[in-house]
């Protein structure tokens, strides 16, 4: 018997048929996901970085949504597949979306209230308050969370209960994919933690509407000064009138020209907005300990050893960046409560 | 630019139309192509596409030289220069960071500080797979099994859209002798086509992807959270999950280049099936499996040097072969394992030991399970983590129905009989147009619903 030779290649099964079947057959599939999905489409191209591609998804994007909105299909198929979905609708108050201007959350308004936990009890000679227990701890925000909630989650094990809820590609400055003000009211209504840690902000470039309908493009004072007016809220939302502190951490510097100056207004407006929380909200600096003097570097020492601290993008911390981000929060953790393992 | 996305979506209907449009006309077929191909490998990052041309032609100037000469010992010479380059290009973008840190680690241990400067150098996707392709082009030309062919079919070859950035790994002698003669536009498989892209977007988005959201993913991140139970499922979910990522890239590119009037190989046949180690590399990355062997296994002597010998190869090959998935102990470990079962098995055989078919399938699936923690977790002190969690009894807090029946749906369909799934696929198949693109239609509107607001991750093996 003769040995088949392995590299003579199997013919697909099948009957063949012409170009043009092929093309008819695409043609239907297209035509039916731009009556069914053009909605879907048009949202996607929204959503997507400005280039090439976005100005492709958006040019079919348009017209197919246009089409799509004026068809039942869209509704009547949203409503035959929702069961499939795996996100939980984020529905309720506190939406950033179509807001002007940002109101201050429910209850707010008043300064925030003084509580003991503000002052420094060695430094003015008073009696050291017992300091709170953390039971449940949130690590969340974008991209820029990952791997660092895992890295905490570990190494909390068995003390306090981690809960993790990365949303990657989102952004306080956009409300399309994820809308920040609805998810922090969430967040502090059902997750209810003691602490959050929050890392957010490295894809923060949307342009921000301001009263009267315009928007207000990144990165000057004004869009800082709407952008922190978000900001405020979340941290205001999730301190929950003082009942949980909140850790939100500055962004390392990355390594693109134009990204460090998002950063550069980013964090000048997380410290504005942290402002009238003092010790309720921390802000840690990883700016300043992974990108001192704001210039980016890869590796750093940690315990004597060059490490690398960034992925190759630039932008997010390594494991080992993660793991160091994790020990400093965890060091601020035991600082700031009781009973935490290890 | 990842296949189920709206932007491929986009990209490929109007590369498909474009493509028959020019079909006659070559001289201008191939230019477009190569420019399509370049379109979607920029997606990542235009630069990248430098150094696929730069490979391109490195490779083409290799292959001149070798096929130019009569003299072998330059012939040898050229060949060599040339792989080496190839792997040299390949360890920078992939290797040197691991190099780099484990050099210095063990140069400060013994007091010599760190002399080796640390870079974290972007990868580019698919780097294995294009760098594997150009070595098998040349070094076929050296073996004179193909005549070197010219430079825009070799860039044809190696930047062809389909199989860019994770495979399959299409051998030069498969795919250049169809770039001979223009694809013939009343012979096309679509209905092969229409299934397989269905069945591929299924299976990653659908299964994959859900397996490690819902299980693979959280146990992997904080594996102390989890108790035996969870962590078992997790194995076992993880084997599904990167067996329909990958398997599931690899039926949208076969797919995709059947539309467009090409044959790919096959690069999985029910590997969760098998019930030898010998017969899951059979089964699972065919095309890499073929490569190494091809390319490294025999050239080290194969089987043909005695027990010892072959051993020595097969161990060589599978931890290569597992470090060529990336830069980790993890992945030696994996290779080593897998090569270890491999020889012991081989030994056993040698006894004539036979194994009944059930306790083979057990235990090779189960051998597949423990190396996926190893392949999975961030390090190995993470694996470890998983691996002990195997002590700890508690409750399963991770079996939701769906999860569980797609763990053993995929495994259970691969250990029957194929014919129940192959006459559906022929049904399929003898569609009519108008039916395969209603079909594709709702297949797509049924698997995007599936698609979290976090959109679709990219397939694992992008990153190799």
């Amino acid at each position: 018997m003769t040995k088949r030779d392995p590299y003579i290649l199997d013919r697909p099964t099948g009957r063949r048929v012409r170009v043009r079947d092929v093309l008819l057959c695409v043609g239907i599939a297209i035509v039916l996901l731009l009556l069914v999905e053009g909605a879907s489409i048009r949202h996607t191209g929204k959503t997507m970085s400005p280039g090439i591609e976005r100005t492709a998804v958006r040019a079919v994007g348009e017209p197919a949504g246009w089409v799509a909105d004026r068809l039942p299909l869209s509704d009547a198929v949203d409503d035959m597949t929702g069961w499939l979905s795996p996100d939980d609708k984020l529905t309720g108050p506190g939406g950033f979306e179509n807001a002007a201007i940002v109101e201050p959350a429910a209850g707010a308004g008043a300064p925030a209230p003084i509580t003991p936990d503000y002052f420094d009890a060695t430094k003015i000679g008073g009696k050291n308050v017992q300091l709170p227990k953390l039971r449940k701890l949130l690590v969340t925000g974008d991209s820029m969370s990952q791997p660092l909630d895992a890295e905490l989650a570990r190494s909390l094990t068995g003390s306090v209960q981690t809960v993790r809820d990365p949303h990657l590609g989102t952004a306080i400055s956009r409300t399309d994919l994820v809308d920040w003000g609805k998810l922090s009211v969430r967040h502090a209504t059902k997750t209810r933690p003691e602490a959050v840690v929050m890392f957010i902000g490295a894809g923060d470039a949307y342009p921000l509407p301001k009263p009267g309908g315009k928007t207000v493009e990144c990165c000057g004072v004004e869009w800082a000064a709407l952008y922190a007016s978000r900001v405020r809220r979340m941290m205001d939302t999730y301190r929950r009138g003082g009942a949980a502190r909140v850790y939100w951490l500055t962004l390392p510097f990355p390594r693109s020209e134009g990204g460090q100056k998002v950063v550069r207004t980013v964090n000048a407006a997380f410290a504005v907005a942290a402002q009238p929380y003092r010790s309720q909200v921390r802000l840690l600096d990883m700016a300043n300990v992974f990108t001192p003097g704001q210039r980016f570097r890869t590796a750093m020492t940690i315990d004597g050893k060059q490490t690398i601290v960034r992925n190759p993008d630039g932008i997010h911390l390594s494991l080992a960046g993660a793991r160091l981000a994790a020990e400093l929060i965890e060091a601020r953790l035991r600082a700031d409560f009781r009973s935490i393992g290890g | 630019m990842v296949f189920p996305t709206v932007e491929f979506a986009i990209f490929f209907p109007i590369v498909l139309v474009l493509s028959w449009a020019l079909m006659s006309r070559q001289h201008v077929w191939k230019p477009f192509m190569i420019a399509a191909s370049y379109t979607f490998y920029s997606a990542a990052n235009p630069l990248f596409c430098f150094l696929l041309a730069g490979i391109t032609l490195g490779n083409h100037g290799a292959s001149k030289l070798i096929h130019g000469s009569d003299d072998e010992r330059f012939r040898r010479w050229v060949v060599g220069a040339a792989v080496a380059l190839n792997l040299a290009t390949l360890g920078v973008f992939k290797y040197y960071g691991f190099f780099a840190e484990e050099v210095n680690g063990v140069l400060d241990k013994v007091g010599l500080g760190v002399p080796v400067p640390l870079a974290a150098i972007a990868l580019p996707i698919g780097i294995s797979f294009i760098v594997f392709q150009a070595i098998s082009y040349t070094v076929d030309v050296k073996r004179r099994v193909i005549e070197p062919a010219s430079p825009i079919d070799v860039a044809v070859y190696l930047s062809f859209f389909s199989h860019l950035v994770a495979g399959p790994i299409v051998r030069a002698r498969e795919f250049l002798p169809q770039l001979a003669a223009p694809r013939d536009p009343r012979k096309v498989a679509l209905g092969a086509a229409v299934f397989l892209i269905i069945v591929g977007l299924i299976k990653k988005v659908a299964i994959a992807d859900t397996l490690a959201r819902e299980l693979v993913d959280p146990v992997m991140a904080v594996p102390q959270d989890f108790s035996a139970p969870d962590v078992v499922l997790a194995a076992y979910g993880f084997v599904v999950q990167i067996f329909c990522d990958f398997s599931g890239y690899t039926d949208i590119a076969i797919g995709t280049a059947l539309l467009l009037g090409f044959v790919f190989p096959q690069n999985f046949r029910s590997p969760l099936g098998a019930t030898s180690f010998r017969e899951f590399w059979q089964r699972w990355h065919i095309t890499l499996t073929r490569f190494l062997r091809d390319f490294l296994y025999i050239p080290l002597g194969g089987s043909r040097g005695g027990k010892l010998l072959t051993a020595r190869n097969i161990m060589i090959t599978m931890v290569l072969g597992g470090l060529w998935h990336g830069a980790g102990w993890g992945f030696v470990l994996y290779g080593t394992i897998l090569g270890a079962a491999l020889v012991i098995e081989q030994y056993f055989r040698g006894l004539g030991w036979r194994l009944p078919k059930w306790l083979g399938w057990f235990i090779v699936f189960h051998v597949v399970a423990l190396v996926g923690v190893f392949f999975r977790a961030p390090n190995l002190d993470i694996a470890t983590t998983v691996l002990g969690r195997l002590a700890h009894p508690g409750p399963t807090t991770l079996w939701t129905l769906p999860v569980v029946a797609m763990v053993v749906g995929i495994v259970a369909m691969q250990c029957v009989p194929q014919r129940p799934l192959d006459a559906l696929r022929v049904r399929i198949e003898q569609l009519h147009p108008v039916a395969l693109g209603a079909s594709m239609a709702t297949a797509i509107v049924l698997v995007a619903a599936t698609v979290s607001s976090q959109g679709v991750p990219p397939f694992i093996y992008f990153q190799f």
